[in-house]
């Protein structure tokens, strides 16, 4: 789960601008992951060694698997092992970063292993005991800590980044928060959560973005923003809202209520006091969470 | 009685989350499948077509989910009613079985949670 942060990670850390980040979600789609990067995230090889491998195939016409054995960097079972493991977002991040000569492989192995030093990230990301370093991460990046209800805040974004992970795909980097009053929406979906803790949610998203999420979420292709695409993203806010309020109830002893979504085009929604903005960033486009006072 | 014998009424105010379970269930055979968006259409619904099982959202227009199903306990004392519900906190799931709830299911609804509820219907007969 943390992978999605590995973006922001980069950002924080200056290791990468913006606009470069920008451009390498943008090539995630088209980047194919090479064994170099594979190695490194594995710990199987070192960014020296993967140069060495590098190096030589320029010299000799050979597959580089095959030098990294030759060399006696990797076992044929690792190599098979890293070909066949699914591909994550994160690294195909740092590919398209590496080919765009942004950072260097030692760059990215020192980014990588820094990163999961830091969040103590393993392969099992979403199992329940890493919710404690994963709401560090989030409050980390997001300076919620600030915010009224800093720990409710907390919890709900950590379960949001889940569920977007469990429903909809990990293919996403969220990019820093920002701070609203009003909000000019293409369209928008929003759910009041009321009782103890109250707040504004809702998603926001121009009309490809929009349909891309439905899609997603409906698991089948929708091609334009009809009343379904909208009922599809209502459901997704109120089936994340519904998981919360559980959340609060088994956990806190907190009950909550949620009132009916509401569907909006082309409005600007306005807060009394302010919201936080996460834009997402998916392969079909940006799509808001907003989350304000009520 | 057998899969096709049973009558499916689904109360969701949400298009998507009717047409979801819906889709599910004329899959594995279910031939009768009614829809009501809103708590007043689902009691009025339920009394057109009496059908076997209810899949009742708990956040509903109109009518609460837990007004709906008193009053339709009101008309029939027997109904299976399964809240199919996203907000499962304490308070709804404690309101829900007072009320007469056959079943709690918590949203996301999972297929095999769908196909046990049937399956105890048919040997129920």
């Amino acid at each position: 789960m943390y992978t999605q942060f590995f973006g922001n990670f980069l950002l924080n850390n200056k290791l990468v601008s913006t606009a470069q980040l920008s451009e390498a979600i943008e090539l995630k789609k088209s980047t194919r992951l090479k064994l170099g990067v594979l190695a490194i995230n594995a710990g199987y090889m070192t960014s020296e060694q993967v140069e060495n491998v590098h190096n030589m195939q320029q010299r000799v016409d050979k597959r580089i698997g095959d030098i990294a054995v030759e060399l006696g960097y990797m076992t044929e079972a690792q190599i098979d092992e890293l070909l066949s493991a699914q591909k994550t977002g994160y690294l195909l991040l740092g590919q398209a970063l590496v080919d765009k000569g942004y950072m260097t492989n030692a760059q990215f192995e020192a980014a990588i292993k820094d990163y999961k030093a830091r969040y103590k990230m393993s392969d099992s990301d979403l199992s329940n005991e890493q919710t404690d370093s994963m709401k560090a991460l989030i409050n980390e990046f997001y300076h919620f800590d600030t915010a009224e209800n800093a720990g409710v805040l907390i919890e709900y974004v950590t379960l949001l980044f889940k569920n977007i992970v469990r429903f909809i795909g990990d293919d996403f980097t969220p990019l820093e928060a920002a701070i609203v009053s009003n909000f000019q929406c293409s369209n928008l979906v929003s759910q009041i959560i009321t009782g103890a803790y109250s707040a504004m949610t809702a998603f926001e998203a121009n009309n490809a973005a929009f349909t891309g999420f439905a899609s997603r979420f409906a698991a089948e292709e929708m091609t334009s923003d009809d009343d379904f695409t909208n009922a599809t993203v209502s459901e997704f806010l109120n089936l994340h809202n519904g998981l919360f309020t559980v959340n609060m109830s088994n956990e806190n002893e907190t009950e909550l209520e949620l009132t009916p979504q509401v569907f909006e085009k082309d409005t600007i929604f306005t807060f009394e006091g302010s919201a936080f903005c996460i834009p997402l960033v998916f392969p079909f486009g940006t799509v808001n969470f907003i989350i304000g006072s009520n | 009685m057998s899969i096709e014998d049973i009558k499916v009424m689904i109360c969701d105010d949400s298009v998507f989350a009717r047409k979801k379970l819906k889709d599910y269930l004329l899959s594995v055979g279910v031939k009768y499948v009614f829809e009501a968006a809103d708590g007043i259409e689902a009691v009025r619904v339920y009394k057109e077509n009496n059908p076997t099982i209810v899949f009742m959202d708990i956040i509903m227009p109109k009518k609460t989910e837990i007004e709906a199903l008193t009053e339709i306990f009101e008309y029939d004392k027997k109904a299976k009613v399964v809240m199919a519900s996203s907000v499962g906190t304490q308070n709804h799931l404690k309101d829900a079985i007072n009320a007469g709830a056959y079943e709690f299911l918590q949203k996301p609804i999972e297929n095999n949670h769908v196909m046990k509820i049937l399956t105890n219907i048919i040997k129920e007969g």
